[in-house]
């Protein structure tokens, strides 16, 4: 998800062609062509410029609509639905060929991976290993981060392993699907990443972005990537 | 019989150029671009500075290669060669109408204005993966089984334009 602007110049994206099975985007005002699974703008007059993310969430619509209520859902567009994935698409797609191959780390190409970005580096934590954990403490380059499954055991969320205003890094234990608590100050942290109870309730974790993408995908965009493993 | 040199000649080379540039920048981005094959970064470059220049080559290809038949009629009499020069002209046209087809669209039918409903209406399964996204007072989720097929809504969140991409 990106903002459809860039230096007060509003774009409309057109679907252009694609590289190393990820989509071009060409925008109609500048011609400038833009990879989507970054950003970047890679051939025409914006070349060299990135667009600005959208933070966004993948989850269940179920734990989607119990956080936000009063939210609204893409409707279909008729005349395509037949033609709309099945609900486990990512998944039956593992199988599906890639045109790119880096078989590092006994990972296939196309094992889904939750990676994540923070201060110049990079990190991919295997999809899969995440669902079983649950919860994982971690660190991308120097920033500690906390990994966290949703009550839906499928919603993944991503936060700073900083309490705003606690100088110590805590430590986190899972309590329940629904509930994390923190061992600096005792308190219990909820999927939004917000403290319900404890000294620290009424504070939140800052997010951190994460992109759930094949292993090939993420590689190919991040060479320097490191791999968590269990 | 040709009234003056040699017309086929000169009209032969004029011709063979455009449709021989046409046919290249129609075809070298459609060879490079396509799925299930790799893309090196060079070639991918060039085919997309092809594709950014690829309308205006096409007209010079288009009046070079009218221009030429013109020339020919006016010198050369026999109906079969005429015939010929128009349908090197109508071959030069052909390319470039087929070069402002957009396959990926023509496949995916990304889409603007896209509408919403409240999500205590909608009757997705709770179970459905969605793609959420928060700007200022609006709350929107777009369902992956609708954006992995699209790939690219241009959307208007709040006043602020996005644009939701898979």
């Amino acid at each position: 998800m990106w903002r459809a602007e860039i230096e007060g110049l509003r774009l409309k994206f057109h679907l252009a062609g694609i590289n190393n099975q990820n989509f071009l985007m060409r925008d109609e005002e500048t011609g400038t062509y833009w990879q989507q699974i970054s950003g970047a703008a890679i051939s025409g007059p914006l070349a060299g410029r990135h667009l600005t993310l959208v933070p966004s969430d993948e989850l269940t619509f179920a734990l989607w609509k119990g956080e936000k209520p009063g939210g609204t859902v893409l409707d279909d567009l008729a005349p395509f639905v037949s033609r709309y994935a099945p609900k486990d698409w990512d998944v039956r797609m593992r199988q599906a060929p890639t045109v790119l191959s880096y078989p590092e780390n006994g990972i296939a190409q196309r094992d889904l991976m939750l990676g994540i970005e923070a201060s110049g580096a990079s990190r991919a934590f295997p999809y899969d290993s995440v669902l079983k954990d649950k919860l994982i403490e971690d660190h991308v380059g120097p920033e500690p981060v906390i990994l966290v499954v949703g009550p839906d055991d499928q919603s993944v969320r991503v936060f700073e392993r900083r309490i705003p205003g606690v100088s110590e890094i805590p430590e986190f234990y899972r309590v329940s699907p629904t509930l994390f608590m923190d061992d600096a100050t005792g308190s219990g942290w909820n999927f939004q990443g917000c403290a319900e109870s404890g000294k620290s309730q009424g504070k939140c974790l800052a997010r951190v972005e994460v992109i759930k993408d094949y292993w090939f995908d993420w590689r190919h965009y991040h060479p320097a990537t490191t791999v968590y493993r269990r | 019989m040709a009234r003056h040199g040699k017309p086929g000649r000169t009209f032969l080379i004029c011709s063979l150029l455009c449709i021989a540039v046409a046919a290249a920048v129609l075809i070298y981005p459609l060879y490079v671009i396509r799925p299930f094959r790799p893309q090196a970064p060079r070639g991918l470059m060039a085919a997309l500075a092809i594709l950014r220049y690829r309308p205006w080559v096409m007209i010079v290809c288009f009046l070079g290669s009218l221009a030429a038949a013109i020339w020919y009629w006016g010198r050369e009499t026999r109906v079969l060669r005429r015939v010929g020069a128009a349908i090197a002209v109508i071959a030069v046209a052909a390319m470039a109408v087929l070069s402002r087809v957009n396959v990926y669209e023509m496949m995916f039918h990304p889409f603007d204005r896209p509408s919403f409903s409240s999500a205590d209406r909608s009757k997705l399964n709770g179970d459905e993966k969605v793609i959420a996204i928060g700007i200022g007072r609006e709350a929107r989720a777009y369902p992956i089984r609708i954006i992995s097929y699209h790939h690219v809504i241009n959307d208007l969140v709040d006043g602020v334009p996005i644009v939701a991409t898979y």
